[in-house]
């Protein structure tokens, strides 16, 4: 039976044909008919899926062949300033003014005053009723509806427990429930996946606040335990906000932006 | 016939383009259109039922590869430990680990996603429910690229492994490289292991099958083992010990007497004791090669000792040259008869053998008296015997075959009995209208009238006469039966076929009158022509028919069990065809425990009250004829 590598011992005891070497560069040389056949038979998903790899590919070929010609040709060499740098004559100023200082100070306080903070997202869309919840029918024939069913992605805190289901309002199913997010710090470019502690504020109306609902551009509070993040004082910080970037009912996972 | 012990059964070709395989197939497979107008539910069972495909087909595909490769833990120790040596069980560990893990995350995701779309209100969101469902799982299967492209390197180079079976006779040979071990098997066997003067030509196991005394034997050969320590060892000499470790077979270590392998025999002496402990319970046997070139007679003293303390340990020490093949079948039928000598001891000493020998009966006459009478031949027909000379022995055509070689052909009319221009002409078959064959006998036409003449008189006499069968009275009487028998049952058969007595109301059971009495079976075996007037000999009792003479006592009529039924003209159902009381038990036992499951969900049966309509039309709308309708 043939055992190990028996191609390659037979490849080395008897050879090959006498035309192999030729056939092969023949059918190598017939690569590109090929190619261009596919390329104009395959219609679909598969024609996509074909077009986007040849694009990749021709995108390197094209690399490579710059990269060829770069080195027999010769740029001249302009003379790069860099960033932040100054004149000499410039140097011994001092660049800021009092004056202006003093303007920033004060609109710093007036923010604060304003209760305005920045956001990543500062506008969002905001969801009406009828976006947000849904009629549910109750009673002996389906004629009451007072009842409304939560249709987006909400969070409850841990120990929470619905009410009387004959008394409760909003009702917010359990598929619908997350406990966890994905939170991108800005600065480090990573993301990680984050308990939620609470929703802070929602943008559309604070009855979605107080119902938990998170709709893009609400800001949540998310435990960065994990990160192991301290403060100035020495103390460890768990709890910071961030706000939500998606339409979490329609990707079924809430991402966010951490608000350092 | 032999168990093969292959991998090959490994099916899944993992490609690099699994997702692609696996998304364009939902994309087929699955109804591809919707529209917004549909019904939401029909939107949402669409968009679940990609998810769930996607899902299954992954899931499928990945159950396949990891039931496919083999446990190591399953598998005989030789093939775990030498796909140990070669893949490194830890990363072949890891690599289906993280397969397992990717198969049981994907279903993880489809369940989530499948949960959200039942929420989905719109056909934008489940669409975009459903696009990110397939992405994660596409994302999980792209980070286990390199466990898959790994796996595909094990499945193929497993699929080209010897099939070594590890517990048939088996023959290891080892020892330094270049000493002659694969020339040896290439000689034995028709394994056509690759000779290079080089060392480590040979870089894996190999098996070859000869045959001696009837018996199939499997040759193992191995790469060469330098003499360094278990842990400095490679990959290539890790298979050979591997081998050597586990497999129980006779050992032939072979060893290059003319030193033309590079190595002294100090060297492989050396090597030998340093491999000893793996040559523990397994015959051994030391063979010296390359006898060609220098014997062992020509060696000079010192490693004549050498090899002289391998025959003062015990261990057969033989010559062979597989170059001029001088002494390498002796080598071959010595390791044999060791091992299977071996190997017949090892059964006899197991618990097994006892069955066998139970079975095992020499017969051995029993003497009648004490004389002893040996085998005897006169003094003078041994004389005889030793005076005579040898008879010439006639040439045979095996001689003259193997004197002619190439030139030999079979030619069986040389020995004619013909003058020399006719012996190789061709005979005809047919001539003038007549057979040849007719005629190569002078006689034929007497012959052939004497056997005439016999089967006239053979005809005459009957004896090709066909026997009339005389039946008496009885087996007529018995046919007569017979047919009767098969008449009516047949007549019964359509009856029940047609359903001609079908059709017929009923009456139900307890008022039916007695069926089985006595005197329904005397009538019934009347009409077939029994005798039923013999009272005494009758297994069947008649009821006691109820006389006047006797005043009826009324009584509470029990059954076995201690019940009281009024009137007990028909078995009750439930006692029916029961023997006694505890297949009554077992049979009430046996419908409690069928009912069971049914009672305790309380799901609706046959019996159960059901309400077709819940809300009927007319109680629920419309104006009252007379009254108030403010209560519905």
């Amino acid at each position: 039976m043939p055992q190990n590598e028996h191609i390659e011992l037979f490849q080395k005891r008897y050879g090959f044909r006498m035309d192999y070497q030729e056939r092969q560069r023949k059918k190598k040389a017939r690569e590109h008919k090929l190619q261009s056949k596919m390329a104009q038979k395959l219609i679909g998903i598969k024609g996509k899926i074909f077009a986007k790899r040849r694009y990749s590919e021709k995108v390197q070929l094209k690399r490579t062949i710059k990269a060829h010609e770069e080195k027999k040709t010769r740029k001249k060499d302009e003379g790069k300033v860099p960033e932040g740098a100054m004149p000499a004559y410039l140097l011994d100023r001092e660049n800021t003014s009092q004056a202006k200082l003093l303007s920033s100070m004060v609109k710093q306080k007036r923010k604060e005053k304003a209760g305005k903070w920045d956001v990543p997202l500062p506008k969002v869309r905001a969801q009406s009723e009828a976006e947000v919840f849904r009629v549910l029918k109750t009673g002996k024939s389906g004629r009451k509806g007072w009842k409304r069913l939560v249709t987006k992605v909400c969070f409850v805190g841990e120990g929470f427990t619905r009410k009387p289901p004959k008394y409760e309002r909003f009702v917010r199913p359990m598929a619908l429930r997350f406990k966890k997010a994905h939170v991108t710090h800005p600065e480090l470019k990573a993301t990680f996946c984050l308990p939620i502690v609470g929703v802070k504020k929602n943008p559309s109306s604070p009855m979605y606040t107080s119902l938990g609902v998170i709709t893009k551009g609400t800001i949540i509070e998310v435990n960065v335990s994990e990160l192991g993040l301290v403060t100035q004082g020495g103390k460890v910080v768990w709890g910071k906000y961030a706000q939500v970037t998606n339409n979490p009912e329609n990707d079924g996972c809430i991402n966010a932006i951490l608000l350092v | 016939m032999y168990a093969t012990y292959t991998f090959v059964q490994v099916t899944e070709y993992v490609d690099k383009d699994f997702i692609d395989i696996v998304l364009s197939k939902t994309q087929r497979k699955t109804p591809t259109v919707v529209h917004k107008q549909y019904k939401i539910s029909r939107i949402r069972q669409f968009y679940m039922r990609k998810v769930k495909f996607a899902q299954q087909t992954f899931h499928d595909k990945l159950s396949t590869i990891l039931t496919d490769f083999p446990k190591l833990d399953d598998i005989h120790p030789f093939y775990a430990d030498l796909m140990n040596v070669l893949y490194d069980k830890d990363h072949y560990k890891l690599a289906l680990g993280q397969i397992n893990i990717a198969l049981h995350l994907i279903d993880n995701v489809s369940k989530d996603y499948v949960r959200l779309l039942k929420y989905g209100d719109s056909l934008y969101r489940c669409k975009q429910l459903k696009k990110a469902a397939l992405g994660r799982m596409a994302t999980i299967m792209k980070r286990q690229a390199q466990s898959l492209q790994y796996l595909e390197q094990v499945r193929q180079h497993l699929s080209r492994l010897p099939s070594i079976d590890p517990n048939t006779r088996t023959l290891l040979i080892c020892g330094f490289p270049n000493v002659g071990k694969s020339s040896f098997i290439n000689k034995i066997t028709r394994a056509d292991v690759e000779v290079q003067p080089y060392a480590f030509t040979t870089k894996s196991l190999f098996v070859g099958h000869t045959d001696h005394r009837y018996l199939r034997w499997q040759v193992v050969d191995t790469p060469g083992i330098l003499d360094h320590p278990l842990e400095n060892r490679n990959t290539i000499e890790m298979q050979a010990i591997a081998a050597l470790a586990h497999l129980r077979a006779a050992i032939l270590y072979v060893m290059d007497i003319s030193e033309q392998c590079g190595h002294t025999i100090e060297q492989q002496v050396a090597l030998f004791d340093s491999i000893k402990p793996l040559f523990a319970n397994k015959p051994l046997l030391v063979v010296l090669n390359k006898t060609d070139v220098i014997r062992l007679e020509e060696l000079k003293p010192e490693q004549k000792t050498l090899i002289q303390n391998f025959i003062n340990d015990d261990i057969p020490v033989m010559e062979m040259s597989t170059l001029s093949e001088e002494g390498v079948m002796n080598v071959k039928t010595e390791a044999c008869e060791r091992l299977l000598a071996h190997r017949i001891e090892v059964k006899i000493k197991s618990k097994k053998v006892e069955g066998i020998l139970n079975r095992l009966h020499v017969a051995v006459p029993k003497p009648r008296d004490g004389f002893s009478r040996p085998a005897f031949v006169p003094e003078s027909v041994i004389k005889q015997r030793l005076e005579k000379a040898p008879k010439i022995k006639k040439k045979t055509e095996r001689d003259l075959e193997v004197e002619l070689e190439d030139d030999y052909s079979l030619d069986l009319k040389k020995n004619y009995d013909l003058p020399a221009d006719f012996k190789y002409d061709v005979i005809p078959e047919f001539w003038e209208g007549k057979n040849i064959a007719d005629y190569i006998d002078p006689d034929i036409m007497a012959k052939l009238e004497e056997l005439e003449r016999e089967e006239e008189l053979r005809i005459e006499s009957g004896v090709y006469d066909k026997e009339e069968e005389e039946m008496d009275e009885e087996e007529k009487e018995i046919h007569r039966l017979a047919d009767k028998i098969r008449e009516k049952k047949a007549i019964i058969a359509i009856e029940s076929r047609i359903g001609r007595s079908g059709g017929a109301p009923v009456m139900p059971r307890a008022g039916r009158k007695r069926e089985r009495s006595v005197s329904r079976l005397r009538t019934e075996f009347e009409e077939l022509g029994v005798d039923m007037s013999n009272k005494k000999g009758a297994h069947f009792a008649r009821t006691k028919s109820r006389s006047t003479s006797r005043p009826p006592i009324k009584k509470a009529r029990a059954d076995s069990a201690g019940r009281v039924s009024s009137s007990s003209r028909v078995t009750p159902r439930d006692q029916s065809g029961i023997r006694n009381v505890q297949l009554k038990a077992k049979a009430k036992k046996m419908s409690h425990k069928s009912q069971g499951k049914m009672n305790q969900f309380g799901k609706a049966g046959e019996a159960d009250r059901h309400i077709a309509v819940k809300m009927p039309k007319h109680l629920f709308s419309g104006k009252r004829g007379i009254g108030k309708t403010d209560r519905r």
